[in-house]
C-alpha cells in the first residue's frame, strides 16, 4: 500500500482554521439558547444579535475559505 | 486540483470528484456555455411564479390547500422575518425583497436534494455574488435614503466608544460592514452549498467505486459508506433550507441595521 | 451514473471562488423576472387577501356589537315598557277601587235617602189614613153612640131635631178631650 494524496495543503490549513470559527458559531448559538431559555420573551431581540454574531464569527471561516483558494 | 476520472474496475485509485467537476454544458453559444446551473435556475423562477402565482390568484377570505399553503411561506416571510427584524411601518417596502430572495435561494438548494436533478444551483458561486451585491447595494441605499450622509458616520463610528479607542475601532468597523459583510454574505451560502453537494457526490462515487472492488469486505463497507452518505444528505437538506433562512435573515437584520443606524 | 460524473473538461486549475459571468447574468435576469412578478403580482394578491380578511373579521366584529346594542336596546326598552305597564295596571286598579268607593257611597246615600222618602211617605200615608180613620170615626161614632144611648136610654131618639142636638153637644165635648189627646198622640 504506497497511495499517495494529491491536491493542496491549503485545505488542511483550511480546515484547522474552520476549527475557530465551529467553536465561536458553537458558543454564540450556546449563549442565544441559553437566554432565549431563560426569557422565551426576549427572543425577538435577542435572535437578530445571535444572526448578526454568527455572520461576524463564520465570517473569520469563510476568509480561510478564500484563503485556501486564492493562496498558493 | 483533483479532476474526477472514471474509477478503475478494480484494485485501481479513487479519484474523488472535486470543485473543477463540472458538467458539460447543454449548448454553447460563442463563449456562452449554457451549463444546468443556468437551466435550473430559470427554472426555479418558473416554478416559484407559478406556485405563488396560482396560491394567490383566488385570494378567497377562506383560504383551499393551495392558497394556505402559499400563505404559510407568505406569511413565514413577511411576519417572522421581515416584521420581526426590521419591524416598525416601513416593513412592507422590503417584503418583496426578502420573499423573492428567500424563495429564489430555497428551490435552488432544494435541487440538491431532489435525485436526478442533485444540484443546487448556488455551489457555483457567480449566482451568490449578485444577490449579495444586491443586497448590498440595497442596504446601503436604505441607509443613505433614511439617514442622509449622517449614515456613513453613524455606520462605521458605535455610539458610547471613548475617542481615544475610536482609531482603533472605526477600520474595523468599516471592514466588517463595508468589506467582509457582503463577502461572506455570498460566500456563506456558496460554500455551505458547494460543500453539501461534494460530499453527496464523493459519498456516492465512493459507494460506486467500492461495490467495483471484487473484496466482498469493501463490498461491505460500501454499506457504511452509504448509511452515512443518507445521514449527510439529511443534513445537508437541513442545511439548505437553514441557509436560505440564513440568508434572507441576515438581509433583514442589515437593511434595519441601516435604517434604524441612529438607534445603534 | 458514470455519464454523468464528467471529469473536468475545463481548465484544470480553475479557481471556484471566480465567478463565470454569463452564469452572474442569467441569475440576475432570473432574479430580475422573479422579482418584477413579487412585486406585481404575488404580493399584492396576498396583501389584498389580507386586508380583505382583516376586513371582514373587524366588520363582523362591527356586525356583532351592533347586534349585541340593539338587543341590549330592546331588552331596555322591554323592561321600560314592562315598568310601564305595571305602573299602569296599578293606576287602574286604584281607579277602579275609587270608583267603587264612590259608587258604593253614591249608593248607600241613594239608599238612605230612598229610605228617607220611604219613611216620609209611610208618615204621610199613616197620618191620612188617621185622617180619614178619625172624620168616619167621627160619622159613625156618632150614629153608633145614639144608638147606644137610645138603648141605655130606651127611649126613642129619633127625633132628629133633639137627637141631634144632644150629639152635636156631647161631640163638642168630646172633641175638645180628643184634640188634646190627638195631639199628644202625634207628638210622640
Amino acid at each position: 500500500m504506497n497511495g499517495t494524496i494529491n491536491g493542496s495543503i491549503n485545505l488542511v490549513g483550511y480546515g484547522l482554521s474552520a476549527i475557530g470559527g465551529a467553536i465561536g458559531v458553537g458558543l454564540v448559538f450556546a449563549a442565544y439558547i441559553n437566554g432565549v431559555a431563560r426569557q422565551p420573551e426576549a427572543q425577538r431581540v435577542l435572535q437578530p444579535i445571535a444572526f448578526l454574531g454568527l455572520a461576524l464569527t463564520e465570517a473569520l471561516a469563510i476568509l480561510g475559505l478564500v484563503f485556501a483558494f486564492v493562496l498558493k | 486540483m483533483i479532476a474526477l476520472t472514471l474509477p478503475a474496475q478494480d484494485g485501481g485509485t479513487f479519484n474523488p470528484p472535486g470543485v473543477n467537476s463540472h458538467l458539460p454544458a447543454f449548448f454553447t453559444i460563442g463563449d456562452f456555455e449554457f451549463t444546468k446551473q443556468m437551466l435550473l435556475v430559470l427554472l426555479s423562477v418558473v416554478l416559484i411564479s407559478w406556485f405563488f402565482i396560482a396560491a394567490a390568484r383566488k385570494g378567497k377570505l377562506v383560504p383551499g390547500k393551495l392558497q394556505f399553503a402559499g400563505e404559510i411561506g407568505y406569511n413565514f416571510v413577511r411576519n417572522s422575518v421581515a416584521k420581526d427584524v426590521i419591524g416598525g411601518k416601513d416593513f412592507m417596502k422590503y417584503v418583496p425583497l426578502l420573499f423573492s430572495l428567500f424563495f429564489f435561494i430555497l428551490v435552488n438548494n432544494i435541487y440538491g436534494t431532489i435525485p436526478y436533478i442533485q444540484l443546487p444551483s448556488f455551489s457555483h458561486v457567480g449566482g451568490t455574488y449578485f444577490l449579495a451585491a444586491l443586497v448590498y447595494v440595497i442596504w446601503i441605499g436604505a441607509g443613505f435614503k433614511v439617514n442622509g450622509i449622517r449614515f456613513l458616520k453613524l455606520a462605521v463610528v458605535p455610539s458610547g466608544v471613548p475617542w481615544y479607542i475610536l482609531p482603533l475601532v472605526v477600520p474595523i468597523e468599516v471592514i466588517s460592514n463595508f468589506l467582509v459583510r457582503p463577502m461572506t454574505h455570498s460566500l456563506r451560502l456558496f460554500a455551505t452549498m458547494l460543500a453539501g453537494h461534494l460530499i453527496v457526490l464523493i459519498a456516492g462515487s465512493g459507494i460506486e467505486f467500492l461495490i467495483m472492488q471484487e473484496s466482498v469486505l469493501m463490498k461491505g463497507a460500501s454499506v457504511l459508506v452509504l448509511v452515512g452518505s443518507i445521514a449527510m444528505y439529511m443534513l445537508e437538506a437541513l442545511i439548505m433550507v437553514l441557509q436560505a433562512y440564513v440568508f434572507v435573515l441576515l438581509t433583514a437584520i442589515y437593511i434595519e441595521g441601516a435604517i434604524h443606524a441612529d438607534s445603534h | 451514473m458514470k455519464n454523468l460524473m464528467i471529469s473536468a473538461a475545463t481548465a484544470e486549475s480553475e479557481n471556484p471562488l471566480a465567478p463565470n459571468w454569463w452564469e452572474v447574468l442569467v441569475v440576475a435576469c432570473g432574479f430580475a423576472v422573479l422579482m418584477f412578478i413579487v412585486v406585481k403580482f404575488v404580493v399584492p394578491m396576498f396583501e389584498k387577501t389580507y386586508a380583505e380578511r382583516t376586513e371582514a373579521i373587524e366588520g363582523g366584529i362591527a356586525k356583532a356589537e351592533k347586534a349585541q346594542a340593539e338587543a341590549t336596546a330592546a331588552l331596555s326598552e322591554y323592561k321600560q315598557q314592562l315598568t310601564d305597564a305595571r305602573a299602569e295596571a296599578n293606576r287602574i286598579r286604584e281607579e277602579a277601587r275609587a270608583e267603587g268607593a264612590r259608587i258604593l257611597a253614591d249608593l248607600k246615600d241613594k239608599a238612605a235617602a230612598e229610605s228617607a222618602r220611604i219613611t216620609e211617605q209611610a208618615q204621610v200615608a199613616i197620618a191620612a189614613e188617621r185622617q180619614a180613620a178619625v172624620v168616619s170615626l167621627r160619622a159613625e161614632v156618632g150614629s153608633l153612640a145614639t144608638t147606644l144611648a137610645g138603648r141605655i136610654v130606651g127611649e126613642s131618639l129619633n127625633d132628629d131635631e133633639r137627637s141631634t142636638r144632644v150629639v152635636d153637644r156631647f161631640l163638642a165635648d168630646l172633641e175638645d178631650q180628643g184634640t188634646s189627646k190627638q195631639n199628644a198622640g202625634a207628638l210622640q
